[in-house]
């Protein structure tokens, strides 16, 4: 009837998953949205994705998670070709996602929103990760009672990225996690939290606005325009070029 | 006071009805975003299946479990065959309502051909009749107002405590971030047809214990007081649909005895007309 836990031996693991997006096309149906996009983050790298609003890049999140329909090009996940997978089965294969909005069940309780994040875990084990993502996140553990809609949007998106540490997964999308925060809380998110990700083993696929702060903890960047990719490089390399610094920092200096 | 108590025991019994058949429909709506308005027919087709085995000798009691599984099952079909492939489509939700109008027909018809055109009755015993307070209610009354009550406690037991009944609430609420959690939301939905579905069953039988006769199109004037108990409560809240079931069922048996039986579904929608224009989202329905 209900869908049955995974067995442990087949639980998604932090270690090791390369993420590898391959000319990708994808659109809802009509001409597509993005094009012959190919990115790539392997363990351990916060990769970012940067461009002007319509540029694609919630799309290409999107397509990677089977939300929106590829129409070309492949996505693999270390081995696994989960192109045009549902979104449910892109989850069980290790793939956490947190969208820009609609991230969290709003009448839910906390606790009942991290439960539905580690869904495919044992019962024993769903405690147990509870426990683990309220030490990541100790706001979080004051809170459990409390509905998610009632939460504040720093607190919202800390129990949305929680809600995705359940399962461990091997690779992060986060769509502007800092979208409509206070510019402090959105850089400690990024320098922590979005950081430790990384640092634990992680491959993280993260989607901003705020181009500088994004650039100051990614290893790598892709730039979007028109649903293409237009540069990539280092953030060494990028705030190098002026035809990036123009567009994207304002023209103003890169500070490190 | 004895016309008002009298009453009042119409009116728990009524509500008990009304509570079984609006929580199902709420959850079904809730879940599956499909507004089912085909539900009263499968209440009637539920109270039909236990009338053929009634009428074969058949304790009405077993024909209500029978029922109810039959109802589980119809539902879960209805929804493969007819509503999951229109949402596939992308139909509006309005054209899914008309979808879900014709069903109705279809199924009223089909209960009509199969049943004959006349009011039945089960052949069963009331019980005597139990007196409490001024209260005057038959076994079967209580009995019905237990049912009712444990639907209601297993309802919350299941959307608090188990997974199925949270993934249910997360369906609900954001049936893609429940998928991006790895929750097969297809399969709940189906089970979620299935268990409404059920109650859908219970709720026609108890209906037709409670009207003492019935015929294929019985439930219609009912199915009305189902939508004013649930979008009372605030459409897809069960806890609401259950308090929209008590005050819609006392208030209409009540307004019965003081007023005339004539205006009772009437009554029923004037209070949902006032709640709307008060609190569009329902007693318990969140804010917008």
């Amino acid at each position: 009837m209900s869908d049955e836990p995974l067995p442990d031996e087949h639980a998604p693991r932090r270690a090791g998953a390369p993420l590898r997006a391959e000319s990708v096309t994808a659109g809802y149906g009509g001409d597509p949205v993005i094009r012959d996009i190919t990115v790539a983050a392997d363990p351990g790298q916060v990769v970012a994705l940067v461009g002007a609003n319509g540029s694609g890049k919630s799309t290409l999140l999107k397509s990677l998670t089977g939300i929106v329909r590829v129409t070309g090009g492949t996505v693999t996940v270390g081995d696994t070709d989960i192109t045009r997978w549902a979104p449910e089965a892109v989850a069980r294969a290790g793939v956490g996602y947190v969208p820009q909005v609609d991230d969290v069940f709003a009448p839910l309780t906390v606790r009942e929103n991290l439960e539905m994040g580690g869904y495919l875990l044992r019962p024993a084990r769903v405690a147990e990760r509870v426990d683990h993502v309220v030490t990541v996140f100790p706001r979080l553990g004051q809170m459990l009672t409390r509905p998610a809609g009632k939460l504040s949007g720093g607190e919202r998106k800390m129990l949305a990225m929680g809600r995705v540490l359940m399962l461990e997964p091997g690779v992060f999308l986060l769509d502007e996690p800092t979208a409509n925060l206070a510019p402090a809380i959105a850089r400690t998110l990024l320098a922590e939290h979005v950081r430790r990700l990384a640092d634990s083993g992680a491959a993280v696929l993260i989607v901003e606005q705020r181009a500088r702060a994004v650039l100051a903890i990614a290893d790598f960047a892709y730039v979007l325009a028109g649903g293409e990719v237009r540069m990539s490089g280092t953030p060494a390399r990028l705030a190098a070029d002026p035809a990036f610094t123009e567009s994207f920092l304002g023209g103003a200096a890169p500070r490190a | 006071m004895t016309a008002f108590l009298s009453s009042l025991g119409f009116g728990l019994v009524t509500a008990s009805v009304l509570a079984i058949a609006a929580t199902g429909f709420t959850l079904q709506f809730g879940v599956t975003d499909v507004l089912n308005l085909a539900y009263g027919a499968v209440m009637t087709a539920g109270a039909f299946v236990a009338y053929v085995l009634n009428a074969a000798g058949v304790s009405v009691w077993i024909g209500l479990v029978v029922a109810m599984i039959v109802c589980g099952a119809g539902s879960v079909l209805l929804n493969a065959c007819v509503y999951a492939p229109f949402q596939r489509r992308g139909v509006s939700p309005i054209t899914m309502v008309i979808v879900s109008l014709g069903m109705t027909l279809i199924i009223e018809f089909g209960v009509q051909a199969a049943a004959g055109g006349t009011s039945v009755s089960y052949s069963m015993s009331d019980g005597p009749s139990l007196r409490a307070g001024g209260l005057d209610l038959s076994v079967v009354q209580l009995v019905v107002i237990g049912l009712s009550l444990l639907v209601m406690a297993g309802t919350h037991v299941l959307l608090r405590y188990t997974r199925l009944g949270k993934a249910m609430r997360a369906t609900a609420a954001n049936k893609t971030l429940a998928r991006n959690c790895g929750i097969r939301t297809g399969r709940v939905i189906a089970v979620t047809w299935a268990v409404t579905g059920a109650l859908c069953g219970l709720a026609g039988v108890v209906f037709a214990m409670d009207a003492g006769s019935f015929g294929a199109t019985s439930t219609d004037l009912f199915l009305v007081l189902i939508l004013a108990a649930v979008f009372l409560g605030g459409p897809g809240q069960a806890y609401g649909a259950m308090l929209g079931a008590v005050i819609i069922g006392v208030a209409t048996e009540v307004s019965a005895a003081y007023i005339t039986p004539d205006y009772k579904y009437v009554i029923g929608f004037v209070i949902l007309l006032v709640m709307l224009g008060v609190r569009p989202s329902g007693l318990l329905g969140a804010r917008a």
